[in-house]
């Protein structure tokens, strides 16, 4: 059972409620964390690029005019020295970059990009879930607003998750 | 004049599919990812990570932030591996016709084009969303359907970094009636993983496993109230024993033991639980809020996505929903999504979700 999760309370003790606005980051944080490529560290794009590239000459082997030229120096297009020149891309820096353009057809893009966004949910109330169980919860934590259903869930979240991502 | 042979790639956030156009052999489909083994610096480019024995221990790269290209370091290395491996013919000696999100960035576009033209050396160019094609794919399988005959339809692609409803008319996306909720296939497997994690075992470092787990135990409730109450009575628990490394690469599922049933054999298996992570976890989908997400779930952004086109389409439009993406294949989906359309659109139209 070595595999099975232990996860360390890094909570201070004091009771201590967190606020409407740091609730909120808590969950923007997480939102962002699930579009994540890969655990621990590594980003949508990361540092380490390096370590993915094939070598060139394998690469454009069997492109026989190809393979001829670009043997020794490694060969650049404009994008990837641009790319360079800028560090790793994500997609929200090009879309403000666009939306900021003096060019109208990018700024167009970007606003239409932003009006297609599905909008806020309508008539019924956000659902409750356990954040344990996931079953139906009625009760809230008085310290980070998470949810939960029962005497035992609850301390399930006291013990593992109560604060954790704001502690 | 012999008009150039044109390859035809539809690039996508999880994965590519690669053929030539008009050709009768069946389109090859690999990961859009460079993968590194843990520990040995190894890198397994695009299809070679399925063939990779222990694919489930490779961290994969992905060339797409939010559903659009802008890691061009990842990407030409999977280009390069397909072109190469996949097709018979040379680049130059080839048009491009590629799939591209809604609403891409003139700056990517430029970059992408840069790439085709200078390092594969392509004769031609041309990008398209995906969405156009789906329908006329679904247009060449039911001719006589009344909106396929017009080329209305709804295409609701439920991909790996959005679902978008896309409103067509005369087989051509409406712009400004597109819509988009920000979350995919990319998210739900993240937070499945989340979810099993903090529930059974550690898989936080395992998300191609966990992916695939995904892929073969989830499913959308169609009656949620009902699916719950069953769960708790254990109705819907699932074993999913983990691979051993040696003998199996991904694991299989299995309801769960009975006390008597455990061998010698069991005692040494890593079983994950599993229970109502198997349809809260699509249900993302349908109530984004679940994850803290301000946004409408799929059927009243289908109905925002209609409102927003001419009203003389949207008869046709909601008589023609058809599902795509790697997320509309989880069981119940259709259903699920029809039920609930049917309640929001008024009755005299007709409504439908295809597949
Ligand atoms: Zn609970
Ligand atoms: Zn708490």
């Amino acid at each position: 059972m070595e595999r099975r999760s232990v996860r360390s309370r890094k909570v201070s003790k004091r009771i201590a409620t967190v606020s409407a606005a740091e609730r909120e980051n808590v969950t923007h944080a997480r939102l962002e964390a699930l579009e994540n490529d890969d655990a621990a560290g590594e980003g949508v794009v990361g540092d380490s690029d390096e370590e993915f590239l094939l070598e060139e000459s394998d690469e454009e082997m069997e492109f026989g005019k190809r393979s001829k030229k670009s043997k020794g120096a490694k060969r650049k297009t404009r994008a990837m020295l641009e790319a360079e020149r800028k560090g790793p891309l994500t997609f929200a820096s090009l879309l403000e970059e666009a939306a900021a353009s003096e060019d109208p057809m990018a700024k167009e893009v970007a606003r239409m990009y932003s009006a297609a966004a599905a909008g806020p949910p309508e008539g019924a109330a956000p659902r409750r879930w356990c954040s344990v169980c996931g079953f139906a919860a009625p009760y809230k934590c008085v310290r980070c607003g998470s949810r939960f259903c029962t005497r035992k869930c609850y301390a399930v979240h006291m013990e593992t998750r109560c604060l954790k991502f704001v502690g | 004049m012999n008009p150039e042979p044109v390859v035809v790639l539809d690039n996508g956030g999880s994965s590519c599919k690669i053929g030539m156009a008009g050709a009768s052999d069946p389109f090859r489909l690999f990961p859009n990812a460079v993968g590194r083994s843990k520990g040995e610096r190894q890198s397994f480019v695009g299809d070679q990570i399925v063939g990779y024995p222990d694919a489930s221990s490779l961290s994969l790269k992905r060339p797409f932030d939010r559903g659009y290209l802008v890691s061009w370091d990842v990407e030409k290395s999977v280009w390069w591996r397909a072109f190469k491996s996949m097709l018979q013919q040379q680049p130059q000696d080839c048009g491009l016709l590629m799939t591209e999100a809604p609403f891409n960035l003139p700056s990517i576009q430029t970059s992408t084009m840069q790439m085709v033209f200078e390092e594969y050396g392509f004769k031609s160019f041309l990008a398209m969303p995906a969405q156009p094609l789906s329908l006329l794919e679904w247009q060449a399988q039911q001719p006589s359907l009344p909106a396929n005959t017009a080329g209305i339809g709804v295409v609701v692609d439920a991909g790996f970094s959005f679902t978008h409803a896309v409103p067509m008319c005369d087989g051509r996306l409406l712009p400004g009636a597109v819509r988009r909720i920000n979350v995919g296939g990319k998210a739900l497997t993240n937070y499945f993983k989340e979810l099993v994690s903090y529930r059974s075992i550690n898989m936080m470092e395992e998300t191609y496993l966990v992916d695939n787990i995904k892929e073969q135990v989830c499913f959308v409730s169609t009656h949620l109230a009902s699916d719950l109450t069953a769960s708790r009575k254990g109705t819907h628990k699932l074993e999913y024993v983990l691979p051993d490394g040696v003998n199996e690469r991904i694991g299989y599922a299995r309801k769960p033991l009975a006390k008597g049933e455990h061998t010698e054999k069991n005692a040494k298996e890593q079983v994950l639980t599993l229970n109502n992570e198997r349809f809260m976890v699509p249900e993302v989908l349908f109530q984004p809020t679940d994850i803290g997400l301000q946004q409408a779930g799929l059927p009243q952004a289908i109905v925002e996505a209609v409102e927003a086109a001419p009203t003389d389409l949207h008869p046709l439009l909601y008589s023609n929903v058809l599902c795509t993406g790697g997320c509309a294949t989880c069981p119940g989906f259709q259903d699920r999504l029809y039920r609930e359309l049917r309640a929001l659109v008024p009755d005299d139209f007709e409504a439908s979700a295809s597949s």
